[in-house]
């Protein structure tokens, strides 16, 4: 139980409060607890990026192992993959900032200016479902439509004559990185464009009834009402956006990247759990993961500080 | 919108012209979102052999619920529709519990050290140990190859947990005040109280663990070597990734699956499994959208 506010202005001590909030102490406690095991602890598995590590001398193998330096970091900066997944990492994350972050602004406004409200809800709800969709669907419905034997898409292309050779969506690797963005675009507009939608409908209507008295048309009224109005939120998201620079859309990588277009495709958190998980070289595939995830809890608090500096508002 | 309706304005050549481009735009939005589904449901209850001569777009040509019947009579695929439902259900229910009843002791300002709490359980959003620590930790908790593998590293979701304790903050203290002056304590107030008065963040965050558990994979692909414990959307990755090699081959003789005994393909199977893996989410995320858009505003952004 909490301390009330009568109690507030008696000097109670420590020890007091903790006996009065014991059970949601407990409850935290076991909380972090539980982080502890399955968060904390694997940090302190980093250790064996800079060993010599073999998965069967288990948790004690971490501390036991021999050190190796920087062995497994040189390998990878050195080696060949090196330059393809840092690449492809970076040009998808950055195909993804330009593109697939302002599509849901532009549809947000439309929606905004759409007429209906019964058709505007359908819009809504149908650009939500793709969301919800796991990527195997998402990849399930790329291999049957874009297929190259038979696939709709191609089909489609070639009695209408635009084109006569079948394309090779899905096995041309400089086709993946328009394949991968498009994707992303189709499966998350209508839900990135969620806090778009809420912006928008927190404008005060009587700004706009004032510039229409004053002339203004509606493109003006966009340019001029509503998009200054949700220009803080639209900063918030692209500096936030920012923070996942490097992350990578690993699900995504691993279905719809193939033999034949992985040179486009592999991207670092795909390269990790190959090496790692599948070839079993822990030691060498958790130096590449650290590498990574030291860069992006960088990006993240960096972006983040930015925030909260330039626009007020943070994560966390 | 209201002065429109008071003085019934023309509409100006702009008007219309930016009228019907929206209207365009958003038709195809629609049937670019919707097309892709309505397809493989054409595909799913058209006669595999027959699809594979091409043009069937708009309606099953040769209507058949074979593709259907042959999946759910193979015991691997039945067997992997009762593990996704297992740990979909278990999955949400345990997830909603651990992480609800954290984020409600989470929730008080008055909590000792709460700041602190708070920075640790947030820290291990963004920074982990990345996946092979973890895949060793599982392997020396003897979670490799468990079921519950699936439920046990994912019970509490810090992500989730911001967005609930968002909303146990809308709760007024002094409806809880009341139920401790009577005495109770706080697991008391917590299920007589808390929770029911929290039914929109219990469905939101409800909805997202499940659709987690139901959608998963790569859990099943590298922590799981059993058979028995492989989830639906396992067998669709392998079935799909089937379907993937044989386009990836342009050679129209490649087909040859095609020509086998059964009346259904692979890729006509792999319809059918992507028509069931989609039914239980359309069927219930439409009426949770006014609960999970307000979800989104709130665990997004603390200002």
């Amino acid at each position: 139980m909490l301390i009330n506010s009568r109690e507030i202005g008696k000097s109670v001590s420590k020890r007091q409060i903790l006996k009065k909030q014991k059970t949601l102490q407990t409850i935290i406690i076991g909380g972090l607890i539980y982080l502890l095991i399955f968060a904390y602890l694997p940090m302190v598995g980093i250790l064996v990026a800079f060993k010599e590590y073999k998965i069967s001398s288990g948790i004690a193998g971490i501390f036991t192992s021999n050190w190796i330096g920087l062995k497994w970091f040189k390998e990878f900066i050195f080696g060949n993959m090196f330059t393809t997944v840092v690449r492809n990492t970076l040009v998808l994350s950055l195909l993804k900032l330009a593109i697939a972050f302002p599509i849901p602004i532009i549809f947000a406004i439309m929606l905004n200016e759409l007429k209906g409200s019964k058709f505007k809800k359908l819009v809504q709800t149908a650009s939500y479902l793709p969301h919800f969709i796991s990527w195997i669907v998402v990849s399930g419905l790329c291999y049957t439509l874009f297929s190259s034997v038979n696939g709709l898409v191609n089909e489609l292309l070639m009695k209408c004559g635009i084109i006569s050779d079948s394309l090779r969506i899905l096995t041309d690797g400089k086709q993946y990185w328009a394949l991968a963005t498009s994707t992303e675009v189709w499966k998350e507009m209508g839900w990135n464009a969620i806090i778009f939608i809420a912006a928008i409908a927190g404008i005060n209507g009587t700004l706009y009834e004032a510039a229409e008295i004053d002339g203004a048309t509606r493109m003006q009224r966009i340019w001029h009402i509503t998009l200054p109005s949700i220009k803080g939120t639209i900063v918030i998201m692209f500096i936030l956006s920012l923070g996942s620079l490097v992350n990578g859309n690993t699900e995504q990588a691993l279905l719809l990247g193939n033999d034949l277009n992985r040179e486009y495709s592999e991207i670092i958190n795909s390269y990790v759990l190959k090496v790692g998980l599948a070839q079993f070289r822990f030691d060498y595939a958790s130096a590449v993961g650290f590498m990574q995830s030291l860069i992006s809890v960088i990006l993240v608090f960096g972006s983040n500080a930015l925030s909260r500096k330039f626009v007020g508002a943070s994560l966390y | 919108m209201r002065s429109a309706k008071r003085k019934r304005k023309k509409r100006t050549l702009e008007d219309w012209i930016m009228d019907s481009v929206i209207l365009v735009v958003m038709v195809l939005i629609v049937i670019v979102t919707i097309f892709p589904f309505y397809y493989c449901i054409v595909q799913a209850f058209n006669n595999g052999i027959d699809s594979t001569l091409g043009g069937v777009y708009f309606f099953p040509r040769s209507p058949t619920l074979d593709n259907f019947k042959t999946l759910l009579a193979d015991a691997k695929w039945s067997r992997a529709i009762v593990i996704s439902v297992l740990k979909t259900v278990s999955g949400t229910l345990l997830g909603l519990l651990v992480t609800g009843i954290v984020a409600y002791a989470l929730s008080f300002e008055k909590v000792l050290f709460r700041k602190a709490y708070h920075k640790i359980y947030i820290f291990t959003m963004y920074f982990s140990g990345g996946l092979i620590p973890y895949y060793i930790l599982l392997k020396s908790l003897g979670f490799i190859n468990t079921f519950w593998v699936y439920i046990i590293p994912g019970m509490l979701n810090v992500y989730f947990m911001l967005i609930m304790i968002n909303f146990y903050q809308t709760i007024p203290q002094s409806l809880y005040e009341s139920a401790w002056i009577d005495g109770a304590n706080d697991l008391v107030v917590f299920i007589k109280i808390a929770l029911p008065l929290s039914k929109a963040s219990l469905a939101t965050v409800g909805l997202f663990f499940a659709v987690n558990q139901w959608n998963s994979w790569i859990d099943s692909v590298y922590y799981v070597t059993k058979d028995s414990l492989r989830p639906m959307s396992y067998l669709m990755m392998q079935i799909i990734n089937k379907s993937a090699t044989a386009s990836s081959v342009t050679n129209a003789q490649s087909m040859g699956y095609a020509a086998s005994a059964l009346q259904s393909t692979t890729t006509s199977l792999q319809m059918a499994a992507m028509v069931l893996a989609v039914t239980p989410i359309l069927a219930i995320y439409p009426f949770l959208q006014k609960y999970f858009v307000k979800g989104v505003m709130i665990g997004s952004i603390k200002e």
